[in-house]
């Protein structure tokens, strides 16, 4: 089975690409911070450097690792998905489920090992240069030496490899039990997200406000609140998407596609949500730290602007991240309709009105993904403001939130509307006889 | 691009389809293969015809041609007297919605809609007025009366391809093409939706072209041509099933059949 699994990877390696650059970013960001806990670990590092070191690849390292988890799984999700055709051939072909388990698994795990090994030489490049950045504001001693050990390896290969084995798993399972609608599980999970996340970003309150690691709970809560948020949204969009006020062909052709597939946006919805929940949450908690630091007294030296720059440089790198994963998904499950899209031009649908039913779904993906972000990352920045400033929230004002959901927007409606477009070059009637 | 020449207001051309010289192409200079060749026919309205050849003979490409799914290299296709050639996918596409049905071996519906929402989707998608009552009689005409709010996936093929012709027949266009509607039915299945395109044409003066490999098909047919690597190589008029698999047979004695 496992050879038949890397047979077909190498027959139709485009379907893999997704799944791929996925696995390959987030190993590479899981194994840049945890190098970290490496370097601190090494010989004859002092005894500050390597507590300022262990910080960083806990904190951020943490949470970047519970996003890059549940990135990866939700790219494989759609991926997986996506191949119930194939499944259903296999099956009617005589394959037993076991055997289609197998098959995909192995090739879901045989695409993350290869993704975590081509991650380690632009992981350890990474590691390099943010020891150089710790090293530049000063938390670091020069004399550190940078190394990549076990730590790093192992974490980012075994992350990497349990959230796409786990994920195709599940993914799997469903599609071969196609009779028994798919809804327990899925509940428990949305809830246990929603309960943990809450859980989390109260936690925030037991923490004190000079706590190094303050920033990490209220960050595992936002990442927990948007998973449970994507994985409910599809449920309450269902009960506007009557009263939207959408007319034409385009908002008629929308409105009964997301109604019939509202359990496959949660697909897109996530990435969506976990992008405007992290960055509004991790951009915001930053900037209150960097105020609080300006506000303790302490005189602006250069090492604190660098501090301010180190921070800001950490936290972007996990924002865009999650901007990258939101456009690779919305690629995947755009191309993916092509056929959907030839035959809604075959039924009589201008290529104007194919977008234009894009455009409107994208609109209300957008409105929702926004809408719960924010939610997901405001129930991280109330409580750390609360902590850290006595205040409720950050005074720094809209400017950053509406860059994000700027960034949001666009991103969704470049992504769907340009993928769409590629696929209406191919001729209609070549559209549907594809074999996706 | 499209021009409307040929139709004189009050008039109703009697010709639905005509192609002269339509010559098609695939590939690049060192792989090419041509599909058609040189094909000139002349359909009169009210007529069923069905076409027959070797798999590869170019079938379906004449069909898709004729239909403006593809875009002829040479020649030119007129439906109802209007020429249909060049024009952008937009502008193909509004003047299939009112003059063109298609049936395709694979039905082609949308997974998302339900029986009644796929049938007045062409409707829709061109803005026209829905006409219940109109679509609830085709619904029932094609035997689906009962199952208005099921979806393609809950249907069986014969019913699947009985939704494509009432979808093909809501727009009243004058010229509906099928390219093996019956290709994936039981025979049961397969005659009701011969019966239907038959009837398509008696009752309703609609013109069918179709596409089929199976001699009885092509005997509901008022006449069968004969298409061989790309050329029209011979017709025949109140065709019988056992004449078409007689002439089927010698088609394929002269001309080798692509595979
Ligand atoms: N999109 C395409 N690209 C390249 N070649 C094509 C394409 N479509 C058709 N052809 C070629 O054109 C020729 C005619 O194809 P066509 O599909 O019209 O045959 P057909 O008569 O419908 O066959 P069948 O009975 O098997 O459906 C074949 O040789 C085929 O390989
Ligand atoms: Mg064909």
């Amino acid at each position: 089975m496992l050879a038949l699994a890397m047979r077909s990877i190498r027959q139709r390696p485009g379907r893999f690409t997704a799944t791929l650059l996925s696995a390959f970013l987030g190993a590479t960001i899981i194994m840049t911070f945890n190098s970290m806990h490496d370097t601190a670990g090494a010989n004859g590092v002092d005894a500050t450097s390597a507590e300022t070191l262990s910080t960083a690849a806990g904190v951020v390292g943490g949470y970047g690792t519970l996003l890059v988890f549940f990135a990866i799984a939700s790219t494989l999700t759609v991926n997986v998905r996506q191949r119930t055709a194939e499944i259903d051939l296999l099956r009617s072909s005589g394959a037993t489920p076991t055997q289609i388990k197998r098959m995909i698994v192995g090739e879901s795990v045989a695409v993350a090992l290869l993704a975590a090994l081509l991650a380690i030489a632009p992981a350890m490049l990474g590691g390099h240069a943010l020891l150089s950045l710790f090293q530049d504001s000063g938390q670091v001693a020069d004399s550190v030496d940078y190394s990549f050990g076990p730590v790093a390896l192992m974490s980012g290969i075994s992350i990497t490899l349990l959230a796409s084995a786990g994920a195709a798993f599940l993914a799997v399972r469903r599609a071969t039990r196609r009779r028994q609608p798919a809804g327990k599980g899925r509940k428990f999970f949305t809830y246990a997200a929603l309960a943990l996340g809450g859980l989390a970003a109260c936690s925030t309150f037991a923490f004190s406000a000079t706590d190094p690691a303050l920033m990490a709970p209220p960050a595992y809560g936002a990442i927990l609140l948007a998973i449970g948020f994507a994985l409910l949204s599809p449920k309450l969009l269902l009960a506007v998407l009557d009263r939207l006020p959408f007319s034409g062909p385009s908002g008629y052709l929308a409105v009964r596609n997301m109604r019939q597939r509202a359990a496959q946006l949660s697909g897109v919805l996530m990435p969506l949500i976990l992008f405007t929940g992290m960055a509004t949450a991790t951009l915001y908690m930053q900037a209150v730290e960097n105020d609080a630091i300006d506000a303790s007294g302490v005189p602006k030296s250069i090492d604190a602007k660098n501090l301010e720059t180190l921070n800001l440089t950490v936290v972007g790198i996990i924002v865009v991240f999650s901007c990258i994963m939101l456009i690779n998904s919305l690629y995947a499950a755009t191309t993916y309709r092509s056929r959907e899209f030839g035959q809604q031009r075959l039924a009589g649908a201008t290529p104007g009105q194919v977008l234009g039913m894009v455009g409107v779904e994208s609109l209300v993906v957008t409105a929702t993904g926004v809408f719960f972000g924010t939610a997901a990352g405001l129930a991280g920045i109330i409580p750390f403001t609360v902590v850290r400033t006595d205040s409720l929230l950050p005074d720094q004002g809209l400017g950053t939130w509406l860059a994000i959901v700027a960034t949001a927007t666009a991103a969704t409606f470049v992504t769907s509307l340009a993928t769409a477009r590629c696929t209406l070059r191919t001729p209609a009637v070549g559209a549907v006889t594809l074999v996706a | 691009m499209l021009s409307r020449t040929q139709r004189p207001p009050n008039t109703t051309p009697t010709e639905a389809l005509r192609l002269v010289k339509v010559t098609k192409t695939y590939g690049t200079a060192d792989s090419k293969v041509t599909a058609l060749e040189d094909v000139t026919l002349s359909l009169p309205r009210g007529t069923f015809t069905a076409v027959m050849g070797p798999s590869g003979s170019g079938k379906s490409t004449l069909l898709q041609c004729a239909a403006g799914l593809d875009a002829p290299d040479t020649g030119i296709v007129m439906v109802d007297g209007t020429e249909m050639t060049g024009g952008t996918e937009a502008q193909l596409t509004k003047f299939r919605r009112t003059r063109i049905g298609f049936v395709f071996q694979q039905y082609n519906l949308l997974d998302t809609l339900t029986v009644a929402q796929n049938t007045i989707l062409p409707l829709k998608l061109a803005r026209r007025r829905v006409n219940r009552k109109r679509v609830e009689e085709i619904l029932t005409a094609v035997g689906l009366e009962g199952r208005l709010g099921h979806r393609p996936d809950q249907l069986s093929g014969g019913q699947r391809q009985r939704v494509a012709i009432a979808r093909a027949l809501v727009t009243e266009p004058s010229v509906i093409f099928a390219d093996e509607p019956t290709g994936a039915l039981d025979t049961r299945s397969a005659r009701e939706v011969l019966h239907l395109l038959q009837e398509a044409v008696r009752i309703h003066d609609r013109t069918v072209v179709m596409v089929t490999h199976d001699p009885v098909a092509a005997s509901y047919a008022d006449a069968v041509l004969f298409l061989a690597d790309g050329r029209l190589v011979g017709e025949m008029r109140r065709p019988t099933a056992d004449a078409v698999a007689e002439r089927l047979a010698h088609l394929g004695d002269d001309v080798p059949a692509g595979v």
